[in-house]
C-alpha cells in the first residue's frame, strides 16, 4: 500500500465507516498530490464532512488506509497528533476562541512549540509579533487586533480561522465550506485570500457554491453516498452523466 | 443450654393450644414441695393437663435447670450467669430475677425421674394434638438427636397422618438413632436420609459422625456433606443473586427518576434525592392521618400514599422546572449548583417541619413476613419492592414508548426547533417532562420508606448512587438504566462477603469511575454523529 | 524565563492583592498581640483563628477557580484534596504529640492504642519530620489528581460526567476514611493536637503565626495562579475551556493542559487543607463529604469564577455570612446557602467581581477596593 501512497500527500485507499449501521463512507478512494489545490462537490450527506473528520483523526475509519505524506498512517493517530504533523482544519461553522482577542487567537494558533512548559514560559519575540502582524494585514483585521474574537461579524471570524489556520503553517490545509453566509463581495475576497495560500500550501476545499468552485479553477472530487463519483476539472464533471443524474440535475 | 433453647423456640407456638390458667401454675410450683420420692406422682399431675406450656419446665427439670426461690418456694426456670442465677418465668419463660446463689435451690430428680420426664415430654409434645407443636418437637429432637425420645418417636410415626409432621419425625428419629447403639447398616441408612433431607442443618450432626470410629458411617457422612456443601454453594450464590437483584431495584426506583430528567431532558438534578425524601415523607403523613382517623386502613396506606407522593413531588418539580431549571437549559453545569441549592432548602424545610431526627414509617401486614423457597429466605418487604421497581419501570417504559405524551417529549429532546414548529409547545413538554420524572422519584420514596431511615438526610444517601447507576448504564437509555442498576446491585452483594460492605461499594465507586473513562457513555452508549450535537 | 513568568504575573491588579494579603500578615498578628486586650484596634484572638480559617478557605476557592473558571473543570471533588493535605499536616501533629497521649504510648497515637494496635503503620513513617509531612502535603493531593486526571481527560471525560465522577471520587475516600482499618482514626479523625514545630499550638503567637502563614501562602498561591493564567498557557487554559476540540485540531495536547491545571490546583487545596487543620485543631472524614466540595464551588461562584479576586471575596464573603448567620439563626443557614446558589446561578453568573469589573472597564482601579472590602469585613 505504501508503494502506491509514496510521493503523494495525501492518500486514501478503500475507507469505509459505518454510525449505527449507516454508511457514511463507503469504500472512499483519493489522492492528493504535493502542491495541490481541490476542491470537493456533492449532495448534502455524500460524507465530505466526515471525509474531513477522518482525515483530522477525529473519526476512525472502519476499514481502509489513510496515509498522510506519503509515510505516516493517520488511523494511528489523534487530532492533535495530525495537527502537530501539519495538516490545518477549518470548519464549516467559524470556530475561533470567542473570549480572546483576535491578537491572541493568532498568537494560539502561531506554529511554535505547544507543550505545557513551553507555553508557560513563552515569551513573544520579534518575529512572533512580525508574523501576526503580517497575517492581519493578509486577513484584513488589523484594525480589530484588540477586539475579542466574539464580537466580529461572521466574515470576520471565517477570516480569523483562515489566518489561523496561516498562522499554524500546515503542510495541508482542510477547509469545509469557507463562503457559506458570505456575501459575494466577501465570497470574492476569500477565493482571494484561498488561491494566495494555495500558492504555498495543499489545499482542500470543500464546497457547495458552484460559483466560488469555479473561481477557485483547480480539479474537482464529487463525492455521492460516501464514495467518490468523478474527478477532473469542473467542466469534465459538471458533463458526467452520473453527475448530472445524483447532484446537478436534480 | 442447647435445650433451652429449642424450648424457647417451642414456646411461641404453645399460645394458642393453652387455655386459661387451669392450675398449671400450681402444679408446677408443686415441685418445690415434698421428698423426692413425691416427684413422680408431681409429674404424672403435670402431664395430665396436657397442656404443652409445661414443656419447658420438665425439660429444665429433666436437665438440672429448674430451680425454686427459698423465699415463696416458686418454680423458675434458671439459668447461670456468674454465681448469680437468673430466674425466668417457668411458662413464658420471661425474665423475672436475678438471685444469688444461696437464695435459690434446684429441684431434685435422679435418672428413673428422667427417664419419666423425657417419656412425658415425648407425649406431650410429639402426641400433642396440635400439628404445629409435633412439627416443633420433632425438630427439636432432630437437632439435639435425643436417644431418649427414640421410643416416644417411634410410637408418634406410627400413628402420624400429618405428612410434614411425618417427615419432621422420621428425620428426627434417624438423627436420634445415629446417636444410639443402633446396627452400623441402620445408621448409614440414617445418615443418608439425615443428608438428603435436613439440609444445612444437618451438617453439625455429620460433621461429628465424619470421626466415627466405624468407617462406613464416616463415609457415609462424608459424602452427605459434600453433596450438602455443593448445593448449599448454589443454594448461597442465588441468595447472594437475590440480596443483589433487590438491591439492584432500590438503586433502579432511586434512579429511573433521574433516568427521565438526567437521561432524557440532559438536566442534572442534584434535588433529585430530595424529590425521593418528599415521596417517603408523604407516606409518613399519609400514615399518620390514617392512625389517627382510620386505624382499620393501615393495610392500605401505602396505596394511598403511592398518587400522594406523585403528585407532591410532581408539583416541586413542576414548579423547580418553571421556576428555576427553564433558565439554564444549556448551562449543565449551572444547573447542577442551582438544583443543589434547591435541595439544601428542601432537606432544611423538611427538617423545620418535621425534625431532625428519623421518622417512624410502619410496613403494613402484607410487607411483613419471609417467604422459603428451598434454600432461599425471600423478606416480603424486598419482594415487594422488587416487584414495585419492575411496574414502575415498565409503567415509564409505556408512557415513553407508547403514549402521546411520550412521543412528544422524544420529539423535544431529539430536536427542539423542529418539535416547536411543529405545534408541540416545547415549554409544557418541558415541564411536564421534569415533572414526571420528579414524580416517579416521589414514588420510589414511598416504597424505600418501607427499609430505610425516614430522614431528612434519606435523598443525600441516594443521589451519588443513582447517578453512578445512570452513567453507568448509559444516558438516555431506560433499558440502560436496568441493567446498570441490577449490575451494580448484584455485584455490590457478590463483593460484600469478601470486602465488607463499605469496602465492596468504594470498589463499586472506583470501578464506575474506570469504566467510565473506558466507555464515557455508559453501558448502552449511542453512537454516530447524533451524539456530537 | 522565570523573571518574565513573575514579571507577567505581577500585573496592577495582582500587586494591590499581594500587598494586601502580605500586609494582612504583618499587621492583624501585630494588632493581636502587641496591643491590650481593650484597645479598639485590638484584634480578638477567636477572630485570628476565624481568619486564618477563611484564608485556608480562600485558598481552596482560589485553586478550584483555576480549574473551574480558566479550564472549564468543574471538580465536585476539591474537598478531597483540601482534606488529603490535612490529613497529612494531621499526621505530622499527632505524632508530635508523643507520650503525651492519654495512654502514653511514645510511638502509637491513642486511636491506635485504642484498636490495640502494635506497631506503626507503614504509611505513618516519617511524619514525626515536617520536611517529610510538608512534602506529602502537595504530593499527596498531587498523586490523586494525576493519577485520576491521567485517566478522566485521556479518555476524555468531561462536563457533568466528569463532575460526577470527581464527587464520587471524594465519596469513595469519605467511606474509605471513616474505615478505622485504614488506619487515620476512623470517624474521630486526628485530634488533640499538641505541638507545630516544637510551639504549642494553642499559644497565642502560634496562632498568629498561622494566620500569617495562611495569608502569606494565599499570596504566593495567588502570584502563581496570575502567573499561569498571564501566560500563553492561560490562554490556552481559556481556548480549552470555550472550543477545546478546537484546540486539539490546533495541536494542543488537550489531556496535558488539563492534567497539569488539575495537579497544580489540588497541591494548592492540599496546602489549604494543610493550614486549615492546626487552625481549627481536627481533621476528620466528614472533611471529604461531597457537599463540603460543592460549596467550595458556590463560594468561587459568588465571587466570580473566571477572574482570580472572585474566589477570594466569595469565599471570605460566604463563610462570613455562614458565621453571622449559624450565630444569629441557625436554623436558617441551609435556607440561606441553597437561596444564594439557586440565586447566584440565575442573577450573577459571573459573580460579584465579574459584574463589578463588567461595570467598570473603564475604571480598572475598581476590583481592587472590592478585596479590600472584603479582608475588612472580616475583620471585623
Amino acid at each position: 500500500m505504501t508503494k502506491t501512497a509514496k510521493g503523494s500527500l495525501l492518500y486514501l485507499d478503500g475507507v469505509s465507516v459505518a454510525f449505527d449501521g449507516f454508511k457514511a463512507i463507503n469504500n472512499l478512494s483519493l489522492v492528493l498530490e504535493p502542491g495541490e489545490m481541490r476542491a470537493i462537490i456533492g449532495p448534502n450527506g455524500a460524507g465530505k464532512t466526515t471525509m474531513m473528520d477522518i482525515v483530522t483523526g477525529k473519526t476512525r475509519p472502519d476499514t481502509g488506509d489513510v496515509i498522510f505524506d506519503g509515510e505516516v498512517d493517520l488511523t494511528r493517530h489523534d487530532e492533535t497528533d495530525i495537527a502537530a504533523l501539519g495538516i490545518g482544519r477549518k470548519f464549516q461553522k467559524p470556530t475561533v476562541f470567542e473570549s480572546h482577542t483576535v491578537e491572541d487567537n493568532l498568537e494560539l494558533a502561531l506554529d511554535r512549540r505547544r507543550g505545557v512548559f513551553a507555553t508557560l514560559f513563552y515569551d513573544q519575540t520579534q518575529k512572533d509579533r512580525e508574523a501576526i502582524d503580517r497575517i492581519l494585514e493578509t486577513t484584513r483585521l488589523t484594525a480589530r487586533r484588540h477586539e475579542r474574537a466574539a464580537n466580529l461579524s461572521h466574515g470576520q471570524k471565517q477570516w480569523l480561522e483562515i489566518g489561523m489556520l496561516l498562522a499554524q503553517n500546515p503542510k495541508l490545509l482542510l477547509v469545509d465550506e469557507p463562503v457559506a453566509g458570505m456575501t459575494d463581495a466577501e465570497t470574492e475576497e476569500t477565493a482571494r485570500l484561498l488561491r494566495e495560500i494555495a500558492q504555498n500550501h495543499s489545499v482542500v476545499v470543500v464546497e457547495h457554491d458552484m460559483g466560488f468552485v469555479r473561481e477557485l479553477d483547480v480539479k474537482v472530487t464529487v463525492l455521492a453516498e460516501g464514495s467518490v463519483l468523478a474527478e477532473g476539472s469542473l467542466d469534465h464533471v459538471s458533463n458526467d452523466s452520473k453527475v448530472i443524474e445524483n447532484y446537478l440535475g436534480r | 443450654m442447647k435445650r433451652f433453647i429449642a424450648a424457647l423456640f417451642i414456646l411461641p407456638m404453645l399460645f394458642s393450644g393453652a387455655g386459661a390458667d387451669d392450675g398449671l401454675i400450681e402444679r408446677i410450683d408443686a415441685l418445690a414441695t415434698g421428698k423426692l420420692k413425691d416427684r413422680a406422682a408431681q409429674i404424672e399431675a403435670i402431664s395430665e393437663t396436657g397442656d404443652a406450656r409445661a414443656v419447658p419446665a420438665l425439660q429444665a427439670l429433666r436437665d438440672g435447670s429448674l430451680y425454686f426461690r427459698k423465699s415463696d418456694k416458686k418454680v423458675f426456670l434458671a439459668e447461670k450467669s456468674g454465681s448469680d442465677f437468673v430466674l425466668k418465668d417457668p411458662l413464658t419463660a420471661a425474665e423475672v430475677e436475678t438471685l444469688s446463689k444461696s437464695a435459690v435451690r434446684k429441684v431434685k430428680v435422679n435418672n428413673r425421674l428422667r427417664r419419666q420426664l423425657t417419656a412425658v415430654i415425648g407425649s406431650m409434645t410429639l402426641e400433642s394434638p396440635d400439628p404445629g407443636t409435633r412439627l416443633a418437637a420433632a425438630r427439636t429432637i432432630f437437632k439435639t438427636g435425643d436417644v431418649s425420645a427414640l421410643e416416644a418417636l417411634e410410637a408418634a410415626i406410627r400413628t402420624e397422618q400429618n405428612a410434614d409432621v411425618l417427615a419432621a419425625m422420621e428425620l428426627a428419629r434417624a438423627s436420634a438413632l445415629l446417636k444410639s447403639d443402633a446396627e452400623t447398616f441402620e445408621k448409614v441408612k440414617a445418615v443418608e436420609l439425615v443428608g438428603t433431607r435436613g439440609g444445612r442443618d444437618a451438617v453439625p450432626l455429620l460433621k461429628e459422625l465424619e470421626s466415627s470410629q466405624d468407617e462406613s458411617i464416616a463415609q457415609a457422612a462424608g459424602k452427605q456433606i459434600a453433596q450438602i456443601e455443593k448445593a448449599q454453594v448454589l443454594w448461597n450464590s442465588a441468595q447472594t443473586v437475590w440480596y443483589g437483584i433487590s438491591l439492584g431495584s432500590v438503586l433502579l426506583l432511586a434512579a429511573i427518576g433521574l433516568a427521565v430528567t438526567f437521561g432524557v431532558m440532559g438536566v442534572i438534578n442534584m434535588a433529585h434525592g430530595e424529590m425521593v425524601m418528599l415521596g417517603a415523607y408523604t407516606t409518613f403523613v399519609v400514615q399518620e392521618v390514617i392512625r389517627g382517623s382510620f386505624p382499620g386502613l393501615f393495610d392500605y396506606s401505602l396505596l394511598m400514599a403511592l398518587p400522594l407522593a406523585f403528585l407532591v413531588a410532581g408539583a416541586c418539580g413542576f414548579a423547580m422546572e418553571r421556576g428555576i431549571i427553564r433558565f439554564l437549559y444549556g448551562r449543565p453545569l449551572e444547573t447542577l449548583l442551582a438544583t443543589w441549592g434547591v435541595s439544601l432548602i428542601l432537606q432544611q424545610a423538611i427538617r423545620t417541619i418535621f425534625g431532625p431526627t428519623n421518622r417512624e414509617v410502619g410496613n403494613p401486614s402484607w410487607m411483613s413476613g419471609a417467604y422459603e423457597l428451598g434454600g432461599l429466605t425471600l423478606t416480603a418487604n424486598r419482594l415487594w419492592i422488587v416487584v414495585f421497581a419492575l411496574i414502575v419501570f415498565a409503567a415509564l417504559f409505556l408512557v415513553l414508548k407508547r403514549t402521546g405524551f411520550g412521543l412528544q417529549m422524544r420529539a423535544v429532546t431529539q430536536n427542539r426547533k423542529m418539535a416547536s414548529s411543529m405545534g408541540i409547545r416545547t415549554p409544557w413538554v418541558d415541564a411536564l417532562t421534569f415533572a414526571l420524572g420528579s414524580g416517579i422519584a416521589g414514588i420510589a420514596g414511598v416504597a424505600l420508606s418501607q427499609i430505610a431511615n425516614v430522614s431528612p438526610n434519606l435523598g443525600q444517601s441516594y443521589i451519588i448512587d443513582s447517578f453512578m447507576v445512570v452513567v453507568f448504564g448509559g444516558v438516555g437509555n431506560l433499558w440502560g438504566t436496568l441493567v446498570g442498576a441490577m449490575t451494580l446491585g448484584i455485584a455490590n452483594k457478590f463483593l460484600e462477603p469478601y470486602a465488607g460492605a463499605v469496602l465492596a461499594k468504594i470498589l463499586i465507586l472506583v470501578f464506575i469511575i474506570l469504566f467510565i473513562q473506558k466507555r464515557p457513555r455508559g453501558l448502552f452508549a449511542l453512537k454516530g454523529r447524533a451524539v456530537e450535537a | 524565563m522565570i523573571t518574565s513568568f513573575v514579571f507577567k504575573a505581577l500585573d496592577r491588579r495582582a500587586i494591590w492583592v499581594i500587598a494586601v494579603l502580605v500586609g494582612l500578615a504583618v499587621l492583624v498578628p501585630l494588632l493581636n498581640l502587641a496591643l491590650p486586650a481593650g484597645h479598639p484596634l485590638h484584634v480578638p484572638n477567636y477572630a485570628i483563628s476565624l481568619m486564618g480559617k477563611y484564608l485556608t478557605y480562600a485558598l481552596l476557592a482560589l485553586a478550584l477557580d483555576l480549574v473551574w473558571g480558566y479550564c472549564g473543570i468543574l471538580s465536585l471533588g476539591h474537598g478531597a484534596f483540601f482534606a488529603l493535605g490535612g490529613y497529612a499536616m494531621g499526621m505530622y501533629l499527632m505524632r508530635q504529640i508523643g507520650a503525651r497521649g492519654v495512654y502514653g504510648d511514645p510511638v502509637l497515637p491513642d486511636f491506635m492504642v485504642f484498636l490495640n494496635w502494635q506497631e506503626l503503620p507503614w504509611f505513618w513513617y516519617g511524619f514525626d519530620q515536617f520536611w517529610f509531612a510538608a512534602i506529602m502535603i502537595v504530593l499527596v493531593p498531587g498523586a490523586l489528581a494525576f493519577v485520576f486526571g491521567w485517566f478522566a481527560f485521556r479518555s476524555r471525560v468531561t462536563g457533568v460526567y466528569l463532575s460526577i465522577i470527581t464527587q464520587a471520587m471524594t465519596y469513595a475516600l469519605l467511606l474509605a476514611f471513616f474505615r478505622n482499618e485504614m488506619g487515620f482514626g476512623g470517624n474521630n479523625g486526628l485530634t488533640d493536637f499538641k505541638d507545630i514545630l516544637g510551639y504549642a499550638i494553642q499559644a497565642d503567637t502560634t496562632r498568629a503565626a498561622l494566620f500569617s502563614a495562611s495569608a502569606l501562602a494565599l499570596a504566593a498561591a495567588f502570584l502563581i495562579c496570575s502567573g499561569i493564567v498571564r501566560s500563553k498557557f492561560g490562554k490556552v487554559l481559556v481556548a480549552v475551556r470555550d472550543a477545546e476540540s478546537r484546540s486539539r485540531f490546533f495541536g494542543y495536547r488537550v489531556e496535558n493542559v488539563k492534567l497539569f491545571v488539575f495537579v497544580v490546583s489540588a497541591m494548592m487545596a492540599g496546602v489549604a487543607g494543610a493550614l486549615y487543620v492546626p487552625q481549627v485543631g481536627i481533621i476528620n472524614p466528614g472533611e471529604f463529604a461531597p457537599a463540603n466540595s460543592i460549596e467550595v464551588v458556590i463560594w468561587t461562584a459568588v465571587g466570580g469564577r473566571g477572574t482570580l479576586v472572585g474566589p477570594i471575596v466569595g469565599a471570605v464573603l460566604v463563610n462570613a455570612g455562614k458565621s453571622v448567620f449559624t450565630a444569629a439563626f441557625p436554623e436558617f443557614w441551609l435556607f440561606a446557602l441553597g437561596a444564594l446558589f439557586v440565586a447566584v446561578t440565575l442573577f450573577l453568573p459571573k459573580g460579584i467581581v465579574g459584574a463589578l469589573s463588567g461595570l467598570a472597564t473603564r475604571r480598572p482601579r475598581r476590583p481592587a477596593p472590592v478585596i479590600r472590602d472584603a479582608a475588612g469585613e472580616a475583620a471585623e
